[in-house]
């Protein structure tokens, strides 16, 4: 059979495909990217094209309405192609280009931290550059290649009992190499703790070494460019994760990835094609070549981790949660298929468990918290709340379900911290009159996670909800901004004429339970996990949060609605996106990345699910601040 | 060699509720309840004062719907609440009487909320001793009900539920308004239980006014969950948590009598002997049961059972 043409609009676009290939796989054959949350399984209905023409075979329509159905509205992963067609895929079921939170490059406190964290450890990348200018051999000078370049590299570096070593691919176009630079090459190099690799020669020259900082997360990737011999970032660029078009959540992908060798590796092709991506504005931008990037250091969940690597993920879905692998070998980037020097090692963050991953081992290095004796908890919060406490002699880690809201999730109007997201709310009590901050300084369109954490603890203040999150409808203020719709109450936030989709902007009681529970799910881990140790609160000395909800940490808000633990502000510091800072510092220093693997080995995983403790404390978390006041001074 | 009895000291005690008002406090009652007060573990009276638990005995404004195992033990007197509730306290010796408003169901009799506050009035006039007053179940319903309620008999002292996280307003409202006590009921889990109690008393309404009612079990349906949850609460109130320090009130009429157990006659069960016997003990049972971890209001059925479980209680508080 002939492949059909399939036409999308408004692009225009035309691609070729086979019978039986569904439309969403269409769509991302011909780079239009389609919102997918169930897998395309037919149950979520984010993925709505119109078809305009074409006898497509429909083999599901969910949640579509009878009108929608008529008017040509159908599912993109439940239409199969059967002939030609030409559909419309509108703007709402784009996954959109969006702002991803790259850590604060320029200013705040980790750009210091950072700094005197390579210090500490020692600039001393994973991968180096040497100008080597050799004698031209001669009749009696008669030593091969490989040994003249070799004993110099060995001399220069002093490398004493490590081993130099070239691989076959470098070794064959050598002879060529060093002749044609008339014996002035520069020599890139692997320097791992095993040993030292060339991985390309080429004509001398100055140009400095550079590598990948990679950070892979479910719903975003973002890579860093770093400059090896200074440490400096150069550029970055983040995007989502192609993988979305799998399914929303890890689970999701699981679901997906394990059905058949082929489907693994499809989902295995979205992120490296997501990276690759990347990689290449990054190069345009930049004007380099692929062969300049001499080495990566990815960050990642274990699931993210093992789909990168094509390592079948089953058994992280299913008890007793085994993830395959803590440590993960070296690979060359030409394995993976990374646009990179072909023979560029790729280093992954090792996991602890199935749920606390490699991006929270790299948290942990950046912030330093094994290094003394003082207690630190670490905790990332995103979809998951991971939370790491400890110090220089013990580590515990856990992972809670705390599900998406502080990423947008599940909230009526949330979204992603981007320009036209409200992130700060405040609410006069008297006349529950509202004042707004928005990213970039837009009109509103959504409510970003500090933006929500915000707005839960003014709505608490003044009165608007009670302390499970009810909302009372008999208010004093007797305002229209409070009011109840068919199905659900709602507070506006922001009024149709002054919002950026031309919609009234609202948080729904629903949104706040939400909330709750989400916040709840955190401070239960914390709680638990300090029970599990016999920590008090008071003997913590440091907390540290990332996470990627918004451009700054409300700390005062956070603590009344109980998301965060009732501490003085000083001991609080918010750091963005750790994974990727713990990539880049890893790519600098040898040690920083020994030490990250030594983490990985020490960091105790708890399980959350095993016991009544856990339950109990989400329980008793979901109210504001909490049903145990006496954790909570401040707040009364 | 003598022996040093080891005592438990704690640092916090129930908190003392009373039930009712005289025409000095307010109201029409020839004499009030008081509950709570409690500063040691059940009966542990050598540790600490120990209150004497009370029997409210249950009334309806219709007649109920009961086995026969019950009904005969009462006279004519289920199609006036005033008589049945007057009997309940002067032959079987109810401490309070658990006035039941089933009548006003949406669908069943739908009575208005000022034919149950009529029925309220029939009953405090019948009695001297002080009333509870539930609605029949329904949310919506209830809410009117108990606000025409609160209102006919200001000043009573009665204690009106049941407040639940999602309905508490009205309830706490109407309490505060018209000086009531009020109970407030929480799905067998403490945390809910505790945060009830904070939100009604945000309200206003201060700690003794609030009876808890942790949703019980009867026996071999789940007591031990109830166990455990009322054991909980109670030493959390102890060990001083006064968000928990209230009395606690246990529906154990109704769970035991809902049971097969209790209905199942010896014809269709010969090996559990003689229903008569079984639904008297199985109601005793859930309820000294109960008692053992704190139970201060017992909500009672069968007559022959109350007579068991104020012989038991006379026991345990005779030292």
């Amino acid at each position: 059979m002939p492949p059909f043409q399939i036409k999308f609009m408004p692009e225009n676009r035309i691609i070729e495909v086979d019978s039986g290939t569904s439309l969403l796989q269409a769509a991302a054959k011909a780079e239009i990217f389609i919102k997918s949350g169930c897998g395309s399984k037919g149950s979520c209905g984010a993925c709505k094209v119109v078809v305009l023409s074409g006898e497509p075979l429909v083999t599901g329509t969910g949640n579509l309405t009878p009108e929608q159905i008529s008017e040509g509205v159908r599912l993109a992963c439940q239409t199969m192609i059967q002939g030609d067609m030409t559909v419309e895929v509108p703007l709402e079921s784009r996954l959109k280009e969006h702002q991803v939170l790259m850590g604060d490059v320029q200013k705040g406190l980790l750009q210091e931290s950072d700094h005197d964290l390579l210090e500490k450890f020692g600039h001393q990348p994973l991968a180096t550059k040497l100008r080597i200018s050799l004698s031209a051999p001669t009749l009696t000078e008669n030593t091969s290649d490989w040994s003249r370049l070799s004993m110099e590299i060995r001399r220069v570096l002093k490398t004493g009992e490590k081993p130099v070593d070239i691989p076959l691919s470098v070794l064959k176009h050598l002879p060529e190499a060093l002749r044609r630079a008339n014996w002035d090459v520069s020599v890139t190099l692997t320097d791992i703790e095993s040993g030292i690799t060339v991985t390309h020669v080429e004509s001398g020259n100055d140009n400095p070494p550079y590598g990948l900082a990679i950070d892979i997360g479910t719903t975003t990737v973002v890579v860093y460019l770093i400059n090896l011999s200074t440490g400096e970032i150069i550029d970055q660029q983040g995007s989502y994760n192609k993988q979305a078009k799998f399914g929303d959540d890890v689970i999701t992908r699981i679901v997906y990835a394990v059905e058949n060798e082929q489907q693994l590796e499809e989902i295995r092709i979205a992120v490296v094609e997501t990276i690759n991506e990347l990689i290449d504005k990054i190069l345009a931008r930049q004007s380099l070549n692929n062969t300049d990037f001499s080495s990566a250091v990815v960050a990642g969940n274990t699931t993210m981790t093992q789909l990168f690597l094509g390592v079948d993920p089953r058994y992280i879905r299913l008890e007793p949660y085994i993830p395959t692998m803590a440590n993960v070998p070296s690979i060359p980037a030409r394995d993976i298929g990374l646009h990179m020097l072909p023979d560029a090692l790729v280093h992954c963050y090792p996991s602890v468990a199935s749920y606390v991953g490699g991006d929270i081992v790299s948290g942990t290095l950046v912030t330093d918290l094994a290094n003394g004796e003082d207690i630190i908890l670490f905790i990332d919060i995103g979809t998951n709340g991971e939370i790491v406490l400890g110090n220089q002699d013990w580590l515990v880690s856990c992972a809670c379900s705390a599900g998406p809201s502080f990423e947008g999730g599940g909230i009526t109007f949330g979204m992603r911290a981007m320009p036209g997201a409200i992130e700060r709310v405040v609410i006069d009590p008297d006349s529950l009159d509202v004042s707004l901050k928005v990213i970039s300084k837009t009109l509103p369109v959504g409510i970003c996670g500090s933006g929500l954490v915000d707005c839960l603890s003014k709505l608490l203040g003044a009165g608007i909800i009670d302390r499970v999150g009810n909302f009372q409808m008999g208010h004093p203020a007797n305002s229209a901004r409070l009011r109840a719709t068919s199905d659900d109450k709602e507070f506006v936030l922001a009024w149709a004429d002054q919002a950026g989709g031309g919609k009234d902007v609202v948080i729904t009681e629903n949104d706040v339970k939400n909330t709750i529970r989400a916040k709840g799910a955190i401070y239960a881990g914390i709680r638990t996990l300090l029970n599990m140790v016999s920590v008090e609160m008071e003997m913590i000395s440091r907390i540290v949060i990332a996470g990627g909800f918004g451009n700054y940490l409300n700390v005062q808000d956070s603590i009344q609605i109980g998301l965060l633990p009732d501490l003085e502000e000083e001991l609080y510091q918010f750091i963005g996106n750790s994974s990727i800072k713990g990539a880049r510092l890893a790519l600098l220093s040898q040690n920083a990345w020994r030490e990250a693997k030594d983490l990985g080995q020490k960091m105790t995983y708890v399980e959350l699910s095993v016991g009544p403790t856990f339950m109990d404390e989400y329980v008793s978390a979901l109210f504001l601040p909490h049903t145990d006041f006496s954790l909570f001074p401040s707040c009364t | 060699m003598s022996v040093a009895i080891v005592k438990e000291r704690f640092s916090g005690k129930i908190g003392e509720v009373i039930l009712g008002a005289t025409s000095e406090q307010g109201g029409t009652r020839t004499s009030t309840v008081t509950i709570g007060g409690d500063a040691a573990l059940p009966f542990l009276h050598f540790e600490g004062k120990v209150n004497r638990p009370v029997i409210a005995m249950e009334v309806n404004d219709i007649p109920p719907t009961w086995n026969e195992t019950l009904t005969k033990q009462y006279g004519d007197v289920f199609n006036s609440p005033g008589a049945w509730a007057k009997q309940c306290v002067d032959d079987f010796g109810a401490d309070l009487i658990y006035l039941k408003l089933t009548g006003a169901d949406p669908d069943g009799e739908n009575r208005s909320p000022e034919d149950c506050a009529r029925v309220v009035k029939e009953v405090l006039a019948a009695v001297g001793v002080p009333l509870i007053v539930v609605g029949c179940g329904d949310s919506t319903k209830d809410n009117e009900v108990i606000a025409a309620v609160a209102e006919a008999a200001t000043g009573e002292n009665l204690l009106i539920g049941v407040a639940e996280q999602e309905t508490y307003k009205t309830y706490a409202a109407a309490a505060m308004v018209h000086k009531h006590t009020l109970i407030a009921q929480s799905p067998l889990d403490i945390n809910i239980c505790k945060q009830l109690n904070i939100l009604i008393n945000e309200m206003g309404l201060p700690l003794n006014k609030i009876v808890i009612d942790p949703l019980i079990a009867g026996l071999g349906f789940g007591i031990e969950y109830a166990y455990s949850i009322m054991e909980r609460a109670r030493l959390g109130a102890l060990g001083n948590d006064k968000m928990l320090a209230m009395p606690m009130f246990c529906s154990v009429g109704y769970e035991a009598n809902r049971t097969k157990e209790s209905n199942s006659s010896a014809d269709e069960n010969p090996q559990w002997g003689d229903l008569d016997d079984r639904a008297v003990l199985w109601e005793s049972l859930t309820a000294s049961g109960l008692m053992q971890v704190g139970a201060s209001i017992i909500m009672m059925r069968n007559p022959a059972a109350v007579k068991v479980v104020k012989k038991n209680i006379d026991e345990l508080m005779s030292v």
